[in-house]
């Protein structure tokens, strides 16, 4: 029985984790309607970011968010300035904007490939002060990266959500993702709002990064494998919700915790993508999405 | 118009020399290194061309078609190594396979918008492969997981599609390209075709105008995976080996699509003409560059893929068909003003 | 009659979009129908050509029932409609815009593109058949979506504010066009805001308001009707 409970308890942490993670993917698709498949090679340059930042300082690994997370602000907010926004804005009367998924799906594979190019294909470690290391609550084992992770994610939730709401910049993303049009006659610059959105996504893939490189290996393609259950997740939360980004991340992270204790990791794999492609025949808006037009 | 009836001469040469240029090619290059790279430009050319019945004339995006490349390799050598079924027969059952997923796959998606349709697919390609990598065998048929499956050597036979030189292959799959390419070219000159550029653009006005946009596109998935199958054959006789990972990976499904949206999706020239254009920078690239930068050919294949986005969203087809144009304008002599 | 509506009602979600509306057309008619800004109008078009089912009562054309009946479908019926937002295939010529129609009578490419081409030149616009749709002008691209629905020769032809946005000289044309269109026997349905256009076509008239209808009759009758007044200028024109 303690061992299906530790597995919930495990699951729950590495889902928040995940939802973490795909925080910022169900931000943008919120405000600008996009998805952007470029969004897990953002998260390894956070991984990236973090990793060297520790190993030239050696600080603690939540200590390099200071560095890391401005840093991976400016460099979302230059990418959406500089690659995005003209194929948004040549797309803007077009019914789908497929010219911009293609776009993310191109820098997505240029990251990927610089990062292997620049950093070679080695899966690196870093044993931080954290790393391995738990606390012990009665029967329970809490894993102290994944613990800091799992509390990282609902503050980092809290804080967005604080930020959306209660700040002028906040409102003024939201108007521009109820109504981009209406918003701008108010004197709300769309692209420039488009410029903070992307730069925020990133930087919580740079908050995601500190979190993760305590105990997941970094290499180039490792953001594959977030971007994919990113998507899930907040495909499965709902696009545009946060909190069902989070939730979304903790099924994620319950179904590949306990199903692990049935079968292979690589058959809970196959599990996810069932799930997903039921939710995606179900009920494709998710489980918090506001109805989309089909 | 003699105008006109001498740029249909003069359209009609060009293609008649290409079609004799790429028959006496092998004639002309021997080396088998050089053979295979134009053979697997010809295959993605073929891929492209096939992805575009989906990707450019139904208007949406699949990021998933390696799925249908590889039903169509397992599913025949499945059957060959099994029960001995000649691959020429066991192509046409991949297919038929392909079909039957393309459209089980495609009712519930079709309906969806471009990202969710385009993630679908991407989910189904990549469940696929995880299903297939964990599978050994199902009943007598090996699957083999992971490590993929081999076919064993027997050179020249036809009946068994393999054969020892290069050559035989290259008519192959030349004969296949040109197929597909008629088959494509019938389509866009036929209603089906109409019907699949309305139901892409305009779905409910192309509904008022009685186009079942649905069915349209279901029809187009289940051509496409087919005709995709049939090259997973190929490529499987042609290769003798194949695995997961490579024949039904997110690496194979991103090149296809990127190759025909590079090119010019939704036309006919354009898949074919990214595949030549693009195919042999990244053979280069790879042979000479990967040593001391790996991945330098797919940061390039991204850069020109987003490059191509922003400026020609229409594909390298857009400005290469005018030049075209333009030259069949010369040459056909300019019409007597007045 | 032609086509019957049949009290229909549609809600969606808490709104009551159209509300027990009953309305007949006969054959040669042309009906317009009238009313403010969201008062129903393009809903009821929407449920008699299929984009979604009224939530309750019949439609029938010709009938027999069609409630319900896919868009697809009832343009096989011999019903075909025009959008108030134009939608053209934007990156295709006129020709090919309208042979997509035409193919609705026939899957041979030539019958279409004669049948095509014979629909543009009776709308003017055979000259202008090789531009591709995007770069034509409002006026034109109106003339390509009515050029569009009648190359599918239907019997009845639904229009939906087909003048909007169009200039008086347009709007003059636009009523020939339609016109004649009624003279080659086509039963013409037609939302319209351009009072006097409407006034000078239609041979009856149906005001709805709130998804109800409030008044229906000749033009003149319903030009003097006090509901009517009421709906669009306020209870002050009433006197008058």
């Amino acid at each position: 029985m303690t061992l299906y409970l530790q597995s919930i308890l495990n699951g729950v942490l590495m889902g928040s984790v995940y939802g973490l993670t795909a925080l910022g993917l169900t931000l943008i698709f919120g405000v600008m309607k996009v998805i952007n498949f470029a969004h897990g090679s953002i998260l390894m340059v956070g991984m990236y970011a973090t990793y060297w930042v520790l190993v030239v300082t050696g600080l603690h690994p939540y200590a390099a968010l200071v560095i890391v997370v401005p840093l991976l602000f400016v460099f979302g907010y230059l990418l959406q300035d500089i690659v995005i926004k003209p194929v948004f804005k040549a797309e803007r009367d077009v019914r789908e904007p497929i010219t911009v998924i293609i776009v993310t799906t191109g820098v997505w594979y240029v990251l990927d490939n610089l990062a292997l190019m620049i950093f070679g294909a080695e899966y690196r470690v870093l044993t931080t002060s954290i790393t391995g290391k738990s606390f012990i609550l009665g029967d329970f084992i809490f894993n102290k990266p994944k613990l800091y992770g799992f509390i990282t994610a609902m503050a980092t939730t809290l804080i967005l959500y604080w930020l959306l709401r209660y700040t002028k910049i906040g409102k003024a993303i939201r108007a521009t993702s109820l109504d981009r049009d209406a918003a701008s006659l108010m004197g709300i610059s769309q692209y420039k709002i488009y410029n903070i959105a992307f730069g925020l996504c990133a930087a919580t893939a740079g908050i995601a990064g500190c979190v993760l490189v305590p105990f997941y290996y970094v290499f180039p393609t490792v953001g594959v494998v977030f971007d994919i259950k990113g998507f899930i997740i907040v495909v499965l939360g709902g696009l545009g919700s946060m909190s069902g980004a989070m939730i979304g991340g903790i099924i994620i992270g319950l179904i590949e915790s306990v199903f692990a204790q049935f079968m292979t990791a690589t058959w809970t794999e196959a599990i996810i993508y069932l799930v997903f492609l039921l939710i995606l025949f179900i009920k494709p808006s998710g489980l918090f999405g506001t109805k989309q037009d089909w | 118009m003699k105008l006109r009836e001498n740029k249909n001469i003069f359209h009609v040469g060009f293609l008649g020399m290409a079609l004799l240029v790429a028959f006496l090619l092998p004639l002309v290059v021997t080396s088998p290194t050089n053979l295979q790279i134009i053979i697997l430009i010809y295959f993605y050319a073929y891929l492209t061309t096939s992805w575009n019945l989906v990707g450019g004339f139904a208007g949406v995006l699949p990021l998933g078609h390696s799925a249908f490349v590889g039903i169509g390799a397992y599913t025949s050598t499945m059957l060959y190594i099994h029960y001995g079924l000649s691959p020429w027969i066991g192509m046409f059952a991949g297919g038929i396979v392909a079909a039957v997923a393309g459209i089980i796959i495609g009712y519930p998606t079709l309906k969806m918008r471009g990202a969710y349709f385009a993630l679908a697919t991407i989910a189904f390609a990549e469940g696929l492969r995880v299903v297939v990598e964990n599978i050994n065998n199902i009943g007598p048929l090996v699957v083999n997981g992971p490590r993929g499956l081999l076919i064993p050597l027997l050179g020249n036979n036809f009946l068994h599609f393999q054969f020892l030189g290069k050559e035989p292959y290259y008519y192959i799959i030349l004969i296949m390209l040109l197929i597909v390419l008629a088959i494509t070219y019938a389509i866009s000159r036929l209603r089906i075709g109409y019907y699949l550029a309305a139901g892409g653009e305009e779905p409910e006005a192309a509904q008022s105008l009685g186009v079942n946009v649905a069915r349209y596109k279901l029809i187009a998935t289940a051509m496409s995976a087919f005709l995709t199958a049939l090259a997973g054959t190929f490529y499987a006789q042609f290769m003798l080996y194949f695995y997961p990972k490579g024949i039904l990976g997110l690496d194979l499904s991103f090149e296809i699509a990127f190759i025909a949206l590079i090119g010019g999706r939704g036309t006919i020239a354009g898949p074919v003409l990214g595949a030549l254009v693009l195919r042999p920078i990244n053979e280069f690239t790879r042979i000479y560059l990967s040593g001391t930068l790996p991945g330098l050919h797919l940061v390039i294949f991204g850069l020109v893929l987003i490059l191509v986005m922003i400026y020609q969203p229409r594909g390298l087809q857009e400005p290469l068909s005018r030049l075209y144009r333009w030259l069949l304008l010369r040459l056909a002599g300019p019409s007597p003003k007045s | 009659m032609l086509l019957e509506i049949k009290h229909i009602t549609k809600s969606f979600g808490g709104l009551k979009a159209v509300n027990g509306l009953d309305l007949s057309i006969d054959a040669g008619q042309i009906l317009g129908l009238i009313g403010p800004n969201g008062a129903g109008k393009s809903t009821v078009f929407n449920c008699v050509t299929g984009v979604y089912p009224p939530t309750s009562g019949n439609i029938l054309f010709k009938g027999e029932v069609i409630t319900g009946t896919k868009p697809w479908n009832i343009c096989r019926k011999k019903i075909a409609r025009t959008f108030q937002l134009v939608k053209p295939f934007g990156m295709k010529t006129v020709l090919y815009n309208v042979m997509v129609g035409a193919f609705a009578l026939s899957p041979s490419p030539r019958h279409a593109r004669d049948r095509a081409l014979q629909v543009l030149e009776m709308l003017h616009l055979d000259d202008r058949k090789d531009v591709l749709a995007k770069n034509l002008t409002i006026a034109d691209r109106k003339r390509l979506e009515l050029a569009r629905a009648l190359a599918t020769k239907p019997e009845l032809l639904l229009l939906d504010e087909v003048m909007a946005g169009l200039r008086p000289t347009e709007v003059e044309e636009m009523i020939g066009i339609i016109r004649r269109i009624r003279e080659s026997g086509v039963t013409v349905f037609v939302i319209e805001h351009i009072i006097k256009a409407i006034m000078a076509l239609s041979d009856r008239i149906v005001v709805i308001n709130f998804g109800e209808k409030i008044a229906e009759g000749t033009p003149v009758e319903v030009s003097r009707d006090d509901k009517v007044i009421k709906a669009y200028l306020g209870s002050d024109y009433v006197a008058a």
